[in-house]
């Protein structure tokens, strides 16, 4: 039923594409017939109706739209297209009859056939009658220009092809808008920010020819063209900065974000770009950006939730990263293949299998393991940073150094070699009883305070008091200080009491120790309940399952379990469990003191503990020492070594002399870690070292493999050229090899759509039978053709669409174009429409002087309101709560705004941002009131208007006139019109009246934001310049690139 | 969908705001010369027309109801202790699930490594309510006594073992996010008969500290491949119950007035100027917004509402972002013209110590939840309002984890679960579909989410089958590509 109704729709989709935009070409009387151009309009028109690929409908069992059923012959012997054979050919036949009976079309099909279309009929017959696949899948092919009658107004070929179509309407192209529309329009375009005023009068004075195109060129050199051009691609590349799934936690790859602008900004060739991005680490000698290019395939959503089935997941992320791909370069709609045979276009599922098969071996895992890096992740390492890390290494060097040279002149006396030995002694130390010691502080987790209770109202081991606790989820008592710290003894040991309520349960207890970082984690139960710290390190060490309920359990390990030994200086314990009910009481630290057998004042029983072993703690020349010599065979200089680590680090005697040198190399080594972790990392893609087999996922199961498959392209297409390897790089390279019919077509299409607000093929992302034709075949082959050959220079095809003349027409519409051309397909007038989400933000930014142009880097968390992902978030996750940044962070272009997937900023959302958990090719315009309602009132918007309203009476003149004058040039470039100047001056004037009256209203209203104020602002002034701001910024005028 | 037919949807909705927009200009210049106040203007101004008109040709019919709302309980509530009734499970406590039952099918990787999958019976008792005799759990008292309203459905079934998959599949008919939710479709295509407020408004309530809060995902809400003006709106239980819908300090209605006056006027002759219909759009969208910021505030006032009322919804009804306000607002939202009103309300997911959260769940939401029957019945909107109940997935009988006599946690279960649909449509005081005794393989039948969709659209006059939107190569519905029908059953 689906199929069949969708064949009805094609034949009517074909069938009204041929009456709205026919052929666009005439044919040369001689020349080669084009079937897709030619000859599928008139047969869809005039025949596919009885004779198409509806078999229900089909007439004497004849069919023409493919070449095997012209050729078929009839029960009577007839062939209605006998190629090269016009004679024996009946279709021939039956159009040239006059007899009602046999002529074609039958006359009650209100159909007929001009002179003209039959003609090519007879020619393409003459000529083999050669059928072509669907037009994308044939290979572009550049005609010549059309010639345009003389005096029409085209600046290149672009223009001609047009002007062509548009004369078919008895259209032509309008005029050339005037200057300051232009350079807004193009600033917007390929800034995406307004113009300067200076830059306004500077194009506007400049009246030597070429102003237009010098401009162009400025344009395009500025660092801002990077990140304009950057911004759809990377909703094509689904970009965000979480990872989308569950917890929706963070991840880091905003420097694959800060590459795309930089290879717009570099003019990368579009092939080189695209190979980049999917196999750049399979480049001979790869560059660190061309691994960090292929970031583009990590940019799918992942998930890390509990009880999730890898092979699901494993399988969800091929898929998305193969069709992906295939739309992005292709412009096909690959996902219907990974269930079933695409029912329209030539993708079997097998095929898709096979194309699935390229990305089947990813290296990254199932579960993201809500990291901010899931590996594989590239460390950024630049030249300078390689300096600073070395120019700390030679520091390091020198301080060790000089401690050894100290340590090597040190006494030290072993207590094991003394006669009689010293007495061992038991030490306790009771940290946590009854109430915090002096000189500590607690915290409780938000939503209940620290309770303490007496035995009259729950358990209580020791003392007078335990701590209580009931919560649903994560929770916990935090003990901290700074100066009263807790040092573990030798042999240290570290306890707690705990009682579990049997009839509330936690999931998890966990006790947390803090040496300057929260990095010391015992767990007890479900050691997932709670995800602090690496899983299976001393950060997150699993001691057991949870304790037995309904009782005291003393709850006691070795402190090198969480990673601490003695000596070390605790500042922090925190009880925490996940749900349920616990009491906790007498927590401390436990030790014993054994001369002869402390490793921290015998060297003898120091070096006993490492024999044999490669002690993670110790330098790694130390380490090397002790895998491969005994005690017994060591020479004295390795002894020496020893023994001066010892002095200087371990031995409690010692030690201490050395407090300020090591003070030193720890500081050294402090900074270097923090420089080394300050050095971000991002997303790569790279595959496992064996690639995993890949098989026909029955009806698109990941659970159902079928047939084995093999890496391949779909046969429609070129074949796929390989060196003896068949992986990611070949596959990109077909991509971007000459004969490959699609790559060059999507992407002109898509930088045509951005310039001129819809593409030629206005399905951007739908090339196939269920895409919309384009509007103009030649135009868009021809483009994609000189792309390819041009060396794929994105600049040059810029500079060329914003250089024609359809390009710079004015926007104006009359009610004919409105009526018969609504959407301006045909480009009888120029582009105008509404700003993206970001060049709104961005605009108000700019022009009220607010904004930061500081490119790249994380994301930032510009004003948002309360409760936008705090409903939603996972509880957590770290990003549930959001942290709103400060200073100039709030003023940074939109294309830096942290990208949360599952909530995204509501200046984006609002204006069409998709969401970027799949590939977008193209964004709606909506029109809504939330819209208005954000523009008016959010925080970020009104203050701008403020920051633009100081602007205005610091620049804009003395009168308001002036003033209102300065702020139109400033906004529209343009003067405003006098009735304009009218309203405004109205507004201000009744504005400038009510806070006179009100001027505590006025004091309110100039205080919004984080920005500040101009000291000397009269408020009441300030803020009816505000409003008056606000109402300007609000104009359609200035939402709209006109 | 063709193109001829897109291009004609365009043209009506376009048409409409010139129409609107010419209007309301018109309006707005001579309201300039009358005076100034916004009593006066909303006067003027008057009913301008439908913001939101259906698509053309919908309803395919005219459904019986008009408005839905649904109360989608994410987490998954235990079908087990609250709605499918399985009393010969008290002799199996802690004896190991059947094979026979389990017949190796999929489990989530939360108990896929457990060593035994003991029966864990419900402790909860059962009794009749209404005139069939349901039975329901002790957990419900208050559902219970509206229990000949509801269909209850104990053979949903769905395609996702997890919280994000299955909360997406419920919600928009697909596992992988991208696709429009249900709400959003019925907005898309059934528009609004409000002019003041969205046609698709969405609460997210707080939850019981005891409840294990999943995620939400906006995508629940959000239109997908459909226009963006068709996302739910999330009216919000803190700050701006509507984003941006206040005023800056500093900044009054009539000082908004004053500049939306004068920005129409300037819009104006930008319209003269450059012929763009968009520029009347955003005119109107403008009046659109400034009449939401009275209406906003109006709606979520609860002073008029009497004290029965309030005493009805439960105590919590005072307390903003609570599911007892939300049922209420939910009520308030349908009696204003909206569409559709979902809320989602948070921490079913009850893998360990189910007996206490479960309660505290229910404590949370059953009264509000009869009391909402119980409310729209009053006021007649019961026949024109399609209520949903229901999570994302149900539970398993067997316990994750330790099991005593008192307490218990179940895993996922997406093989059957319960939900209910009650008013206009519906035929209420009937419960549908029949699972085996340990409530873990349907019986008799099972209505798949798709068909539960189906049958939720059918409720509001559209044809599942015919209801689509062309994107990615594919005619999109809500209900997938593979068949699925309306559950004749239900319907009255």
């Amino acid at each position: 039923m689906i199929a069949l109704k969708v064949h009805l729709r094609i034949t009517l989709a074909l069938l009204v594409g041929t009456s709205l935009w026919s052929s666009p070409c005439a044919v040369a009387a001689d020349g080669p017939i084009r079937f897709n151009r030619d000859i599928r309009p008139l047969l869809s028109d005039r025949c596919f109706a009885c004779h198409g690929l509806d078999q229900k409908k089909r007439k004497a069992g004849l069919r023409l739209d493919t070449a095997e059923g012209a050729a078929a012959a009839d029960k009577d012997g007839h062939v209605a297209i006998k190629p090269g054979d016009l004679a024996g050919s009946e279709l021939w036949r039956r159009i040239q009859a006059t007899d009602p009976d046999d002529v074609m079309p039958p006359p009650d099909s209100h159909k007929t056939l001009a002179a003209a279309e039959k003609d090519l009929l007879k020619r393409w017959i003459e000529q083999g009658a050669p059928y072509q696949k669907h037009w994308a899948f044939e290979p572009p092919i550049a005609v010549e220009p059309p010639a345009v009658a003389p005096g029409t107004p085209v600046r290149n070929a672009i223009d001609r092809f047009l002007a062509v179509r548009l004369a078919k309407e008895g259209w032509k192209l309008s005029p050339e808008a005037d200057r300051p529309t232009l350079i807004r329009r193009l600033s917007f375009d390929l800034r995406g920010l307004p113009p300067t005023p200076v830059e306004v009068d500077a194009f506007l004075s400049d009246r030597r020819p070429g102003a237009y195109e010098r401009l162009v060129d400025r344009f395009l050199d500025s660092p801002a063209y990077g990140e304009r051009m950057a911004r759809p691609w990377l909703d094509v590349a689904r970009y965000a900065d979480t990872h989308g799934l569950h917890l929706d936690n963070e991840r880091q790859m905003w420097a694959y974000r800060d590459w795309v602008v930089r290879a717009f900004n570099q003019n990368l060739p579009f092939d080189r770009f695209t190979v980049e991005q999917l196999a750049g680490d399979l480049i001979p000698g790869a560059t660190q950006d061309q691994i960090v290019a292929t970031g583009f395939n990590r940019c799918n959503i992942t998930s890390g939730e509990g009880g999730s089935i890898d092979a699901e997941y494993l399988f969800r992320y091929a898929v998305d990263r193969t069709a992906t791909t295939v739309q992005t370069w292709m412009g096909l709609t690959a996902g219907c293949a990974v269930c079933h045979d695409h029912k329209f276009d030539p993708i079997s599922n097998r095929e898709f299998y096979s194309l699935y098969a390229f990305f089947n071996s990813a290296a990254d895992p199932a579960m993201d393991g809500n990291s901010l890096l899931t590996a594989p992740a590239l460390k950024l390492r630049s030249t300078a940073d390689d300096a600073q890390l070395a120019s700390l290494a030679a520091r390091t060097v020198d301080v060790e150094e000089r401690i050894k040279a100290v340590a090597s002149r040190t006494e030290y006396l072993d207590p094991a070699a003394l006669t009689p030995p010293p007495v061992p002694r038991d030490l306790d130390h009771l940290w946590i009883d009854d109430d915090a010691p002096s000189g500590w502080h607690i915290t409780a987790s938000p939503g209940a305070p620290t309770r303490w209770i007496t035995s009259s109202e729950g358990p209580v081991t020791s003392g007078k008091r335990a701590l209580a606790r009931e919560d649903g989820g994560l929770a916990q008592d935090v003990f901290e200080t700074t100066d009263a710290r807790v040092e573990v003894p030798p042999g240290g040991r570290l306890y707690a009491h705990v009682y579990l309520d049997p009839k509330n349960p936690p999931r998890t207890v966990m006790l947390q120790y803090k040496r300057e970082e929260w990095k010391h984690r015992a767990v007890w139960g479900d050691v997932d309940a709670i995800d602090w710290g690496a899983k299976g390190t001393t950060e997150r060490a699993h001691q057991g399952p949870l304790p037995e309920s309904g009782k005291w359990v003393r709850l006691e390990f070795d402190a090198a379990k969480v990673g601490l030994k003695p000596g070390d200086k605790l500042d922090g314990i925190a009880f925490t469990q996940f749900g349920g009910r616990v009491y906790w009481d007498q927590a401390g630290v436990a030790g014993r003191i054994d001369p002869v057998n402390d490793p921290a004042q015998s060297f003898q029983a120091w070096t006993r503990q490492y024999e044999g072993k490669e002690p993670g703690e110790l330098p790694a020349a130390l380490k090397g020492i002790f895998k491969s010599t005994t005690a017994t065979n060591r020479t004295p200089a390795q002894v020496a070594s020893l023994r001066e680590h010892y002095v200087a680090h371990v031995c409690a005697t010692t030690r201490p002399a050395f407090g300020e040198l090591v003070a030193e190399a720890d500081a050294v080594r402090k900074e270097r870690e923090a420089y080394d972790s300050g050095i971000p990392s991002t997303f790569v893609f790279r595959d496992m070292d064996s690639p995993r087999e890949s098989f026909q996922m029955v009806r698109g199961q990941y659970d159902k493999p079928g047939d084995r498959v093999v890496r391949g392209v779909p046969a429609v297409f070129p074949r796929l050229r390989t060196a003896g390897t068949t992986n990611r790089l070949d596959l990109a390279r077909w991509l971007v090899s000459d004969e490959h019919p699609l790559t060059a077509r999507v992407a002109v299409n898509r930088f045509w759509q951005q310039f001129f607000g819809i593409g030629l093929v206005k399905t951007a992302d739908d090339f196939g039978s269920q895409g919309q034709p384009p509007s103009h075949p030649e135009l868009l082959d021809w483009l994609a053709v000189r792309f390819r050959t041009s060396g794929w220079d994105v600049k040059d095809l810029v500079r060329l669409l914003v250089t024609t003349a359809a390009y710079r027409q004015e926007s104006r519409v009359n009610p004919d174009q409105l009526q018969r051309d609504p959407e301006n397909r045909l480009l009888a007038r120029g582009p105008r429409f509404r700003l993206d989400a970001e060049e709104i933000r961005d605009n108000v930014l700019f022009v009220s002087g607010l904004m930061d142009a500081q490119m790249g880097g994380k994301g930032v968390k510009p004003y948002q309101p309360p409760n936008i992902w705090e409903p939603v978030g996972f509880i957590g996750s770290n990003t549930r709560e959001y942290k709103q940044d400060h200073g100039s962070a709030l003023y940074r272009r939109s294309l830096y705004t942290f990208f949360k997937r599952t909530a995204p900023a509501p200046f984006l959302s609002t204006f069409d941002s998709p969401n970027r958990e799949q590939s977008c090719s193209r964004r709606e315009r909506s029109n809504t009131p939330l819209q208005a309602l954000q523009l008016l009132n959010d925080v970020q918007h009104f203050e701008a208007a403020r920051a633009l309203a100081s602007r205005i009476l610091a620049e804009g003149g003395a009168t308001p006139e002036q003033r209102i004058l300065w702020a139109y040039r400033l906004l529209l470039a343009r003067p405003p019109a006098p009735a304009e100047l009218a309203i405004v001056r109205g507004t201000l004037d009744q504005q400038l009246a009510r806070y006179k009256s009100d001027p505590e209203a006025a004091k309110r209203a100039v205080a919004n934001g984080e920005s500040k104020i101009p000291t000397a602002a009269d408020p009441v002034e300030l803020a009816a310049y505000t409003l008056t701001a606000n109402l300007l910024l609000n104009l359609d005028e200035v939402l709209t690139r006109n | 969908m063709d193109p001829f037919l897109d291009f004609q949807r365009q043209q009506t909705r376009r048409q409409f705001f010139v129409g609107s927009g010419l209007r309301l200009g018109g309006l707005g210049l001579g309201w300039l010369m009358a005076g100034r106040g916004t009593q006066a203007w909303a006067a003027a101004a008057g009913a301008p027309g439908r913001i939101h008109p259906p698509l053309p040709g919908l309803p395919h019919w005219a459904g019986r109801a008009k408005a839905i709302i649904y109360l989608h309980m994410n987490g998954a509530p235990s079908q087990i202790d609250l709605w499918d009734h399985k009393p010969g499970l008290k002799e199996y406590f802690d004896k190991e699930l059947p094979d026979s039952v389990r017949m190796a099918q999929r489990l989530s990787t939360m108990t896929s490594g457990q060593g035994r999958f003991p029966v864990a019976p419900s402790k909860f008792n059962f009794s009749p309510h209404g005139r069939n005799g349901t039975m329901v759990s002790e957990l419900l008292p208050h559902t219970a006594r509206v229990v000949d309203e509801l269909a209850v459905i104990r053979t949903v079934h769905t395609n996702a073992i997890n919280h994000d998959p299955a909360c997406t599949f419920v919600m928009t008919g697909s596992e992988v996010p991208g696709k429009a939710s249900i709400g959003s479709w019925l907005a898309y295509g059934l528009g609004s008969e409000s002019n003041d407020l969205p046609a698709f408004v969405v609460l997210t309530p707080s939850f019981p500290s005891s409840g294990n809060g999943q995620a939400l995902f906006t995508r629940m809400w959000s239109s997908g491949f459909l226009p963006t003006r068709f996302n739910g709106v999330a009216l919000r239980g803190a700050g701006d119950p509507v984003l941006y819908v206040q005023n800056p300090p500093g900044v009054d209605p009539s000082d908004r007035r004053t500049q939306l006056d004068a920005l129409s006027r300037l819009n104006h002759l930008g319209y003269e100027k450059f012929g763009d219909p968009e520029i009347q759009t955003r005119i109107a969208q403008y009046e659109m917004a400034f009449r939401m910021q009275t209406s906003v505030p109006e709606l979520t006032d609860l002073s008029k509402e009497s004290a029965s009322t309030l005493e009805m919804y439960g105590a919590d009804v005072k307390r903003p972002g609570s599911f007892t306000q939300s049922a209420l607002l939910a009520r308030r939202l349908i009696e204003r013209g909206v569409r559709v009103v979902q809320v989602l309300h948070r921490g079913w997911d009850q893998h360990d110590n189910l007996p206490t959260a479960l309660r505290n769940q229910c404590l949370d939401t059953d009264q509000a939840t009869g009391a909402l029957i119980q409310d729209l019945r009053q006021r007649g909107l019961l026949d024109s309002t399609l209520v949903v109940w229901g999570g994302e997935f149900g539970r398993t009988v067997y316990s994750q984890g330790k099991l005593t006599a008192d307490n218990y946690g179940r895993d996922h279960h997406p093989r059957n679960f319960c939900m209910w649909l009650a008013g206009a449509g519906i035929k209420g005081g009937q419960v549908y579909g029949e699972t085996d005794d340990f409530s873990y393989n349907i019986v008799e039948n099972p209505v798949h989410v798709n068909d539960l969709n189906a049958t939720i659209l059918h409720c509001l006059g559209i044809d599942h089958s015919r209801f689509t939107f062309k994107s990615q190569g594919l005619d999109q519905r809500l209900t997938g590509v593979e068949e699925s029908s309306v559950v004749k059953q239900l319907l009255a």
